[in-house]
């Protein structure tokens, strides 16, 4: 791809007034405040130059990539994708994952009986879902999740639940990731 | 080595892999599955290693390309039917299949065929359900039950790539040993129907134990997770259990996990209800209650019954507690009887009675005691264990416990010596402590603590050490390795058992260290 070369002077001798750095230091609150008047007065009179959002109030929409808390995939008939493997449990390195199968049915299939994130301590690292093979949990948009109380950071099964109709983008996105498409 | 080895024995022994499936050290010989193909220098093809002598001066490879390509040959064949059912299958993780088609597979299929559909779940016995989708046709399973269980309930039925395995007709895989097959299965064909989408395995702590549903002491591993366990399965020991055990013994830990453990220890109180206490205070109130009524009554008037599940070192301290520091013979170790077998079930349905009788432990019959408190004689009962109720019956112990004054009972689980009884020390079970059990032939076997005991309960051993305490004693902690060594300085016969010794097989005395004849 051509463009123009910027060759950088790493050598450059360091000026007077570099190495007093109090002036540094002034140059740097001048251009933290100038952003911040910027801002303000911008924000006063409707036309905002500076990228800020004002969360909670105002969301960005976010990359297919982005990777929010792990939920579980739903099916339409309202079951969970989950067979209970283990394998996302496994793979978590801050051990988050609490999984106790249970048979359903014929006794031939399963599914979790309990299924635990302490989402305090996920870190939201994606790994569960790169090692689950059922493609049954999966990164959702979801970030808000903080909690004062150990028992609201403890998430069940009926609280991950979340239809696969809600997660077309992340789905789309893992299929074309971890190769998982048909052929 | 001994003639008749084969070069996969002679192979294994000298621990050099060779992946098989068909091969079991404790089964004949059926060279069914070709995963154990060698190179032998001379011989025209490969050769399967399980069913070749081993002879002195032959030249094994176990890695040229031909052999490595035949590996990857048998490994295809296998899988080419085979369900892609791993993140379902209670055998994952633990799974030959498995290990070897990672170790030794191509890695990637080259059949696009739909794969065979067969049953995927017959009830083959109470106890084991079969999955033939997952079936490699290795017979091992067929030959336990020709060979070791004497039963025969599973045969192969039909030829060639229809061949399946089955029972025969009206006879389901029900003899007392069936939770063996499953364990031998190399893949996950039979499973235990008990663990059946219970957990996975990997998650299990694996404790070397001993089994205490009787007194053979068959060798298992402690399958712990969570402060709970989860199975266990028989540990290879060819002094006592080969490879198996029975399935009584195996299914047989459902009060270790039991909600109604008694946790921590209580008081009974005037209006009859329970208050809790801490475990210090209600072993200076056991102490002082003995000192009581020793001081009114003598010391017969105080009497122990107890539990021949404790261990040895147990066992050593609390001859020392009750024999030696509260001066009363009236101690008896009821020994539940039941029906044995001629292969591993043992008629003592204690762990270690044995041990009991070698450190000398029992000063009286059970009912020697029982008869004392009937009578009114004795004023404080302190009972270790339930065992006395299945020996002498309900009835004949709620008559004994309504002849004494103070009851105490220490035991795991609510009985009716607990209803009895003034106050109540929530106990430990085997897979909450350390220590040795001594097998009907006298051979010391070691257990460890797999899990944490429910509410904190101290060990017996510690409350023991901490009884000797309160009455003046040395005050230590219960350490079973220092124990186990004071049993070692003092009991003869104990002479060579020291915890360095007994891990991991035992150690043998009495008659079982006799050379057989
Ligand atoms: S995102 Fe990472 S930390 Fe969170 S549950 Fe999944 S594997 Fe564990
Ligand atoms: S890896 Fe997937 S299928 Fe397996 S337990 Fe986790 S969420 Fe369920
Ligand atoms: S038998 Fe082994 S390879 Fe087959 S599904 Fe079970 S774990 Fe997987
Ligand atoms: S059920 Fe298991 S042990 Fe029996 S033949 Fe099949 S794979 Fe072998
Ligand atoms: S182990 Fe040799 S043929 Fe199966």
């Amino acid at each position: 791809m051509p463009g123009s070369v910027i060759t950088v002077r790493r050598d450059q001798a360091e000026t007077l007034l570099a190495r007093i750095y109090l002036w540094e230091i002034v140059k740097g609150c001048v251009i933290t405040a100038r952003h911040f008047w910027r801002n303000l007065i911008g924000y006063m009179i409707g036309r905002r130059r500076t990228f800020v959002v004002n969360w909670p109030e105002e969301k960005v929409g976010y990359s297919p990539a982005f990777r929010g808390m792990p939920v579980l995939v739903q099916m339409e008939n309202g079951a969970e994708r989950c067979v209970a493997c283990g394998l996302c449990e496994k793979a978590c390195p801050t051990d988050c994952i609490t999984i106790f199968p249970e048979e359903v049915g014929d006794g031939i299939q399963r599914r979790p009986k309990v299924f635990d994130i302490a989402i305090d301590r996920c870190m939201f690292c994606g790994l569960c879902e790169e090692a689950c093979p059922e493609e049954a949990i999966v990164m959702s948009r979801r970030v808000e999740v903080a909690s004062i109380t150990k028992e609201g950071c403890l998430w069940h099964k009926e609280d991950l639940l979340t239809p696969a109709s809600e997660l077309p983008i992340r789905l789309g996105h893992i299929r074309n990731g971890y190769d998982r498409s048909p052929n | 080595m001994p003639k008749g080895t084969t070069v996969l024995s002679a192979a294994l022994d000298a621990g050099i892999h060779v992946p098989h499936y068909c091969f079991h050290p404790k089964l004949s010989i059926d060279g069914s599955c070709r995963m154990c193909l060698v190179h032998v220098e001379k011989a025209p093809k490969l050769q399967i290693s399980c069913n070749t002598a081993a002879t002195d001066g032959m030249v094994v490879k176990t890695d040229t390309p031909a052999v490595l390509e035949a590996r990857k040959g048998v490994m295809e064949l296998l899988l080419v039917n085979h369900p892609l059912d791993c993140p379902i299958c209670d055998q994952a993780g633990e799974c030959k299949l498995q290990e070897f088609a990672f170790q030794h597979g191509r890695g990637y299929g080259r059949t696009e065929d739909v794969r065979r559909k067969a049953p995927k779940r017959t009830e083959i016995g109470p106890r084991v359900v079969f999955d033939q989708e997952r079936c490699i046709l290795c017979r091992r399973c067929v030959r336990f039950t020709a060979e070791i269980s004497g039963t025969r309930e599973l045969a192969v039925l039909n030829m060639g790539d229809r061949s399946f395995i089955s029972t025969y007709p009206g006879q389901p895989l029900d003899n007392p040993y069936s939770i063996n097959t499953a364990d031998i299965c190399p893949v996950g064909a039979l499973l235990s129907t008990e663990f059946h989408h219970k957990l996975r395995v990997w998650f299990l702590n694996e404790t070397p134990g001993v089994c205490t549903s009787c007194s053979r002491g068959c060798n298992v591993n402690v399958g712990g997770y969570k402060d709970r366990v989860w199975r266990l399965t028989p540990r290879r020991n060819d002094a006592v259990n080969d490879t198996w055990m029975c399935d009584h013994g195996r299914l047989n830990i459902d009060y270790v996990n039991d909600e109604r453990r008694a946790r921590g220890a209580a008081l009974r109180t005037a209006t009859d209800g329970f208050e809790e206490l801490p475990f210090a205070l209600a072993i200076r109130r056991l102490a002082d209650w003995v000192a009581e009524v020793k001081a009114q009554h003598g010391p017969q008037s105080v009497a122990v019954v107890a539990s021949p599940q404790l261990t040895n070192e147990e066992a050593f301290l609390l001859r020392r507690l009750v024999r030696d520091v509260w001066g009363t013979s009236m101690l008896a170790v009821p020994v539940p009887m039941g029906e044995g077998d001629d292969f591993l079930v043992r008629p003592e349905k204690a762990a270690n009675g044995r041990g009991f009788a070698d450190l000398d432990v029992p000063g009286a019959s059970l009912d020697q005691v029982l008869d004392e408190c009937t009578a009114g004689r004795v004023k404080l009962l302190y009972v270790i264990g339930s065992e006395m109720l299945s020996v002498a019956g309900e009835a004949r112990v709620r008559r004994a416990l309504s002849g004494v004054e103070r009851v105490v009972n220490h035991d795991i689980l609510p009985t009716t010596i607990s209803d009895h009884a003034s106050l109540v020390i929530g106990g430990c079970t085997w897979a909450e402590k350390s220590g040795t059990y001594t097998n009907f032939e006298g051979r010391v076997q070691a257990i460890r603590a797999a899990i944490s005991p429910p509410g904190g309960n101290l060990t017996e051993g510690e409350v023991f050490a901490r009884l000797i305490a309160s009455h003046g004693g040395a005050s230590e902690h219960f350490d079973a390795d220092r124990v186990l060594r004071a049993i070692a300085a003092s009991v003869p016969a104990y002479g060579s058992v020291t915890p360095e010794a007994v891990q991991p097989g035992g150690v043998a005395t009495g008659d079982a260290a006799q050379p057989a004849a």
